[in-house]
């Protein structure tokens, strides 16, 4: 019996202690955490855009959260975006667009952009603007790019399926919908093949495709021309790199080696993200213009 | 919050798991829709239906569950002679991974028919099973548990017990890290402890079922009971729980996941130790003997394996 | 029992006589999976030195408190602690290395030899002592790690640390998931060779 309450007091304090290591390092570690994750995708989001690390931002340039919902209420579907308000007014704009890319509702939400920031406080103020009883699910957030107050860029994320599990992916375009740039977050295809796809080389031949050609966007097995692979890898000059991009920018993306379906998987995702992105923006570029709101963008 | 959605969407897998044949049905029109091709949807009615309607692609709105507000470019509907069945097909390839909402209008004199066409999610339980038992083999596509398997593989009834017994570890274990992950970690936010409470289970279970197995079964506990000692310094046992923690899995897919991990295991042993036994009969260069030859032929399985990859059967 | 050899000899026997990958044939699994570069069996490598470290050290300071009957549980706790510890800090000051070594860094909790140092010498030795061998242990590991993956990378990728070496890719079958068994067993059969060679001249002599 002795022995045993021996036991339990060694093995309580022992995880006290063990708890106390680890709360410890939780606590210091979870903001810094925090902090690099930010910093992180800023990084990520620059590139795209094309300023390298270190390079200077200009201070003209802004960027803008823009939030979608979709909202269900009693069988109907409405999607709902938070954008932030323009013309000098702080807070964000709640607009609802019907399936049918019609006008829904609108209403002004009390949160500034840096408070829409959180997803909690967001979506709060979302389901408190739908219609009482809807179900809110956020979707996805765009970041639209502005210098001088003119639009230059837009930065989108995704996910897709890719051969083993998902591909999460972060993309620049700009107002036309030609690719800026394309960025392998996350991935876990198989190292040496698959795992090329978050390569130079292969990521650098979507950078400059039009949207046209990547609504028929296709897949070629063949491997690289040599000239072009130097191009892809950033060891030509910047101007010969613009000649292939103008050269290739019409065709095929090229197959890596042993990874077909990965390639299809990516150029198939992002054909998906941008012409899905195209559609909506559109839509609710007319509705703004329609209803007369002003954002930020 | 988080219970409330996990609970419904254990309820939403028992539905589904029970009823699939009968949920997602629009009235009582529509009796059966399935993917075909990858651009074409097949849906066969009831009864006949009208087929100046059910011909008409402008009468049909499908989209993707997740995007209501995209919809997808119907090329044609073809109906059947008979009327009872129409297939769409579509401009571009369906991602059929996804829940895919059709509407109708003006079928069978209803202003509008709803359903959703899926895959089947005792399919995609079974795809689990496969995946974690052959694609992503785990020890031979993601190289787990080596220690033991080089251990364990010599000859094959010690193979078949030692798989036995971790089969039955790893589901037990799996089953209560869902259970702890789901309604104590995840609500209280302590992921961080992920790792202690995970291998605190596990050795709780391999004490349970050593301390079972002696009561219940001496005759067994006599056979098995020795491999058990070797499961908790084992990584596919501890691997489980984090698979499952990252991928939000309910307790079906959890159960599927454990149960694949668990055959798997007993699978690569199995073929390992057949090979074994015959490799003593070998002459093998004195320098390869032991581990080293061991080493190349599960390379050799490990190359097989990689065959399985990609595939895709529901 | 008393521990009579030198830090230095600590050291050099688990690099050496008594290195965990290719002598003692243990934690394979991270040998295996993720040796495709040298920086990954560096990191790595850095992790098992830390963990292996501190529980060492941790329990070869408590070593008269714990009681003999709960003895595995407790390196248990110990090890998942100190495991916990490093996978929040590479989490979140390391994040890109981290995620290349995804589940691994948490598997450090099942490698059996950290689990044998310190049934086999942490739990009787002094402070000092399993200092040094823990040190020596998570080095061997680290350089087992690194020759592995620097076989790999040079023939598979013809790169050492990401830097061109060859300036072409010889053999890109190393650097596919399954060669690993193939490197490991080829080098392991290789230290086999090495001993036999040094035995048998010996012999002759």
């Amino acid at each position: 019996m002795k022995n045993i309450i021996t036991i339990v007091i060694r093995l309580t304090v022992s995880c006290l202690l063990a708890a106390t290591v680890m709360g410890i390092c939780f606590i210091f570690t979870s903001g810094a955490k925090k902090h690099n994750e930010h910093v992180q995708e800023q990084r990520v989001m620059y590139e795209l855009l094309g300023f390298k690390a270190g390079a200077e931002i200009p201070s003209s340039m802004a960027l803008h959260e823009v939030y979608r919902y979709v909202v269900t209420a009693g069988g109907k579907q409405t999607i709902a975006y938070v954008v932030p308000q323009g013309g000098g007014k702080e807070g964000s704009l709640f607009v609802s667009i019907n399936l049918d890319g019609t006008m829904a509702a609108q209403k002004e939400l009390p949160l500034s952009e840096a408070q829409a920031l959180d997803a909690k406080a967001r979506l709060a103020a979302v389901t408190a603007a739908a219609e009482p009883g809807a179900t809110v699910i956020f979707a996805d957030q765009t970041i639209v790019v502005t210098k001088d107050g003119k639009r230059i860029a837009y930065i989108l994320g995704g996910k897709f399926q890719g051969f083993k599990t998902f591909v999460n992916v972060m993309l620049a375009v700009d107002p036309a919908f030609t690719i800026l740039g394309l960025d392998v977050l996350e991935h876990e295809e198989d190292p040496g093949l698959g795992a090329e796809i978050d390569q130079d080389y292969f990521k650098n031949q979507f950078k400059g495709k039009p949207f046209e050609a990547l609504k028929n966007i296709d897949v070629l097995k063949a491997p690289i021309p040599d000239d072009y692979l130097q191009a892809l890898n950033g060891k030509v000059g910047e101007e010969d790199v613009q000649k292939f991009r103008e050269q290739y920018k019409d065709k095929a993306v090229y197959a890596l080696t042993g990874a077909t379906i990965s390639t299809r998987a990516v150029a198939d995702g992002v054909k998906g993200i941008v012409t899905k992105f195209a559609y909506r923006i559109n839509v609710l570029d007319k509705i703004l213009k329609e209803q007369q709101l002003t954002v930020s963008f | 919050m988080m219970k409330s959605k996990f609970i419904f969407s254990l309820v939403v897998a028992l539905f589904a798991a029970l009823l699939s044949p009968l949920a997602a049905q629009a009235g009582d029109l529509v009796v059966d829709q399935r993917f075909v091709d990858k651009k074409e949807i097949a849906v066969t009615f009831a009864g006949p239906v009208d087929k100046a309607v059910a011909g008409n692609a402008a009468n049909y709105r499908v989209f993707e569950e997740a995007d209501p507000d995209i919809f997808l470019e119907l090329a044609k509907a073809t109906v059947a002679d008979d009327g009872k069945s129409v297939v769409l097909t579509f401009a571009s390839p369906l991602n059929a991974v996804k829940t895919h909402v059709v509407e109708v209008k003006g079928l069978g004199g209803a202003d509008k028919t709803v359903f959703s066409v899926s895959k089947s999610y005792l399919g995609y339980l079974f795809g689990i099973l496969i995946s974690a038992l052959l694609i992503n083999n785990f020890v031979f596509t993601k190289y787990l548990g080596l220690c033991v398997f080089f251990g364990t593989s010599k000859k094959k009834s010690t193979a078949k017990g030692m798989g036995v017994v971790f089969t039955i570890v790893m589901v037990v274990s799996a089953l209560m890290s869902w259970f702890f992950f789901n309604f104590i970690l995840t609500p209280y936010n302590l992921n961080f402890l992920q790792i202690v409470v995970f291998i605190g289970l596990v050795s709780l279970t391999v004490q349970a079922v050593d301390t079972i197995l002696r009561k219940v079964n001496p005759i067994l506990f006599n056979s098995f009971g020795v491999y058990l000692v070797l499961v908790i310094a084992n990584c596919v046992i501890i691997a489980v729980p984090l698979i499952l923690a990252n991928n939000n899995y309910n307790v079906f897919e959890t159960f599927m996941l454990a149960l694949g991990a668990g055959g798997g295991f007993l699978l690569a042993l199995y073929l390992m130790s057949s090979v074994s036994e015959r490799l003593q009969l070998a002459k093998i260069p004195p320098t390869f003997k032991g581990l080293p030859i061991a080493f190349i032929v599960a390379g050799q399985f490990a190359m097989a394996f990689l065959g399985f990859s990609g595939l895709q059967l529901f | 029992m008393a521990n009579d050899k030198t830090p230095m000899q600590l050291i050099a026997r688990g690099v050496l006589s008594e290195n965990p990958i290719f002598r003692l044939a243990l934690s394979m699994c991270p040998a295996v999976g993720i040796s495709t570069t040298v920086m990954n069996g560096i990191m790595l490598g850095i992790a098992v030195l830390f963990v292996q470290v501190f529980s060492s050290v941790t329990i070869s300071i408590f070593k008269n408190l714990i009681h003999p009957r709960i003895r595995i549980p407790t390196y248990t706790l110990t090890i998942a602690t100190w495991v916990t510890v490093i996978d929040l800090v590479l989490a979140a000051y390391l994040p890109e290395a981290y995620a290349k070594m995804g589940i691994f860094v948490k598997l450090i909790v099942a490698f059996a030899i950290i689990t044998m140092r310190l049934e086999m010498f942490a739990c009787k030795e002094g402070v000092k002592d399993s200092f040094w061998d823990g040190l020596g242990m998570g080095i061997g590991f680290m350089v087992g790690m690194m020759v592995i993956g620097m076989v790999r990378e040079l023939l598979g990728s013809g790169a050492i640390l990401g830097y061109d070496v060859l300036g072409f890719k010889p053999l890109l079958f190393f650097i596919l998931p399954s060669a690993g068994f193939f490197v490991v067993g080829l080098m392991m059969a290789f230290f086999n060779w090495i001993e036999l060679y040094y035995k048998r001249s010996k012999g002759v002599q």
